[in-house]
């Protein structure tokens, strides 16, 4: 199934608070036993991780970094799970891709539920769900009141990827960060420059699924501001 | 069977002379002079009436209940008990000045502005602004000294309209300042210590938000703690830095919004338990094999203006309770209950005195409003007897012959709307 309504209450699982959440299940290589704590904390989060690819090609990349994908769909989900489970154990012995994991959540509604204030360095938004229609808007996944809690969990100078093949898509995610005053988008020099990018515009499965349609990619960066100081 | 409509709504001016109403789809207002109360003004929503057919037509079509995968499950029984299938007139809000009531309006979704002028003896309601709004408001609070309305809607936004030019802005036109990816339930503004502007909003999916105001986009914090929708939630003028929610939980939360760190709870299940009936049994399609599955939720919390205390209601019950606040660490004690005769319906706070409006359509009683004083000599809440019997008096001799208002069996408008935000649309008990 390629669409899952956001709005809908699917019975999802999520922690009360960010502190009640059990990292140690997804990271357990990165669970201290002794001091009964986890000795890093996510700071990668690709919402709609889909298939996983983009989970995987960072994994590397970021060795101290735990990243973690959110994926609404119950299939999709387990299908990643499995898929992680098989890379850690084909690569035991160099204890490989410990450091990224998928949940099954709903992003627009409870994020602030998994991360605290400033937690994250980056958020990917590949290929999301267009919602063409008028008034399925609310439905998109960047829209300028969620950008407001996206602005929250991540850091100052944090970064927003996104990477779709509507342009329509494109264009309107670009308005809202442009036009949402705790993001200023990267230059194209940056993007070329960014490891991240060229993963991003390489590893999905939907970006190979355009790729192969010889379809357009569009991609957009943008920086988290720092927050102004209010009188 | 009861003459009138039960009353969804009421308010008093902080003078206490001027009372607002909602019966059905009308606005009704009362001024007492001496004790006695006359009818003085009223507005009724013209565009409800044409609506009601058409609304109880779709309200008997069946809903069909889906799990997680868009299957067709079960087909549910609707309308389900208590939901707001029918037109309201919701959220009676004062501006600060007490020269404009604002009412939030189901048949078009709209906001309703009017003048209160006094001198009108005949009717001292005048509509100035009747602004529709792309989704059904649900919460209002004023802003700017009362230059501007914050709506929050059923699809979780909050728009900011002005109050005092009478053109209406386009829906279409219309920029959210704040949003959420839930039903709204709530929102005020609040001011920090540093004298700091905040927006507070609550949804259905257990959030409650902190936001700079009129800096929205920078989210401050989220009040974590409930379990279960937040249906109302409010912020003492006497210490403003603290705030209490309640919904679907069985407790009343007390926090300290401004730290964002929680003072105390008071799990009232164990109070309220005798007094749930058959009305607060589950759904059948969230029954347990049992049957026992009982679900309850509070409609409204509400603190004193200026004494330690706040009182709180659980739906379809008859019940007030009164709890007390210590004003040095924010703990709840239990300091009254109040038993009405009938189900109460809606609770508002005026100066220390607390006035319910129960629900009277099965009986004969004249019951309909009852207000509920604090006596500084035996340190009590106790119902201010002729008080409410000289409102429930006027109230019926001047709208007893009017249709508008009739308790009529066929359009009993809706009182119990909370207990459906529960938030189980999608559990089905095959598939736990």
């Amino acid at each position: 199934r390629a669409h899952s309504n956001p709005f809908s209450d699917h019975q999802l699982e999520y922690p009360s608070c960010p502190d009640d959440m059990d990292w140690s299940r997804l990271y357990p290589h990165f669970y201290d036993k002794e001091n009964k704590k986890m000795t890093k904390e996510v700071t990668i989060a690709d919402i709609g991780c889909g298939f996983g690819g983009l989970l995987i090609d960072l994994s590397p990349e970021f060795p101290d970094d735990l990243i973690l994908g959110m994926e609404i769909r119950v299939q999709v989900t387990n299908y990643v799970e499995d898929r992680i489970i098989a890379l850690r154990n084909n690569h035991a012995k160099k204890m490989a891709y410990q450091n990224i994991n998928v949940l099954r959540g709903n992003a627009m509604k409870f994020i602030p539920n998994f991360f605290l204030k400033g937690q994250l360095s980056k958020m990917f938004f590949c290929f999301p769900d267009p919602h063409f229609k008028q008034r399925k808007h609310k439905a998109r996944i960047i829209t300028n009141t969620l950008l407001s809690e996206y602005a929250y969990v991540l850091k100052e100078g944090g970064v927003v990827y996104t990477i779709t093949d509507v342009e329509d898509l494109h264009n309107w995610m670009v308005k809202h960060l442009e036009e949402h005053p705790l993001f200023e988008r990267l230059s194209e020099s940056w993007e070329n420059e960014d490891k991240c990018v060229t993963i991003m515009r390489n590893a999905t499965e939907e970006g190979k699924k355009v790729e192969r349609k010889k379809g357009d990619k569009f991609i957009a960066c943008f920086k988290r501001l720092p927050t102004p100081s209010i009188a | 069977m009861a003459l009138i409509h039960p009353l969804q709504s009421l308010i008093s001016n902080s003078a206490g002379n001027l009372v607002f109403v909602v019966i059905k789809s009308s606005v009704l207002a009362f001024k007492c002079v001496d004790g006695q109360y006359s009818l003085v003004g009223r507005w009724t929503d013209d565009l409800a009436s044409n609506e009601t057919s058409k609304q109880s037509e779709d309200a008997t079509t069946v809903k069909k209940l889906k799990d997680n995968e868009g299957q067709v499950v079960k087909k549910a029984e609707s309308p389900a008990p208590g939901i707001a299938f029918s037109l309201q007139v919701r959220n009676l809000t004062l501006t600060h000045d007490e020269s404009k009531l604002i009412a939030c309006v189901d048949s078009d979704k709209s906001v309703v502005v009017f003048e209160i002028d006094e001198k009108d003896g005949a009717n001292c309601l005048k509509l100035i602004k009747r602004q529709p709004f792309p989704k059904r408001p649900n919460a209002v609070t004023i802003a700017e000294n009362g230059d501007k309305v914050l709506i929050a809607d059923k699809f979780g936004d909050v728009h900011r309209i002005s109050i005092n030019q009478s053109e209406v802005v386009k829906s279409e036109e219309m920029e959210p300042i704040l949003g959420h990816v839930s039903m709204l339930t709530g929102v005020t503004l609040a001011k920090n210590s540093q004298g700091q502007n905040f927006i507070i909003t609550s949804d259905r999916d257990e959030h409650i938000k902190i936001s700079h105001y009129p800096q929205c986009f920078i989210v401050d914090k989220w009040l974590f703690g409930h379990n279960e929708f937040v249906s109302s939630f409010c912020i003492p003028s006497w210490n403003p830095s603290w705030l209490f929610s309640a919904g679907g939980d069985d407790s009343i939360f007390a926090w300290n919004w401004e730290k964002g760190s929680k003072l105390s709870h008071f799990d009232f299940s164990d109070l309220i338990k005798p007094h749930l009936t058959k009305a607060h049994r589950g759904a059948d399609r969230f029954q347990n094999e049992k049957k026992d599955v009982i679900e309850c939720a509070v409609s409204r919390v509400l603190t004193c203006e200026s004494i330690p205390f706040l009182a709180f209601f659980v739906e379809a019950t008859k019940l007030l309770y009164v709890l007390e606040i210590c004003p040095k660490s924010g703990a709840l004690t239990l300091k009254q209950s109040i038993k009405f005769t009938h189900n109460i319906v809606s609770l508002s706070e005026s100066h220390d005195e607390f006035c319910v409006t129960l629900d009277t359509s099965k009986s004969d009683d004249e019951e309909y409003v009852n207000f509920v004083e604090y006596d500084q000599e035996t340190e009590d809440f106790m119902i201010d007897i002729a008080k409410s019997e000289a409102f429930n008096k006027a109230l019926i001799s001047s709208v007893k012959d009017d249709a508008s208002v009739k308790a009529d069996e066929t359009d009993l408008y809706s009182l119990y709307g909370i207990i459906s935000l529960k938030n189980m649309g999608n559990i089905i008990p095959d598939q736990l």
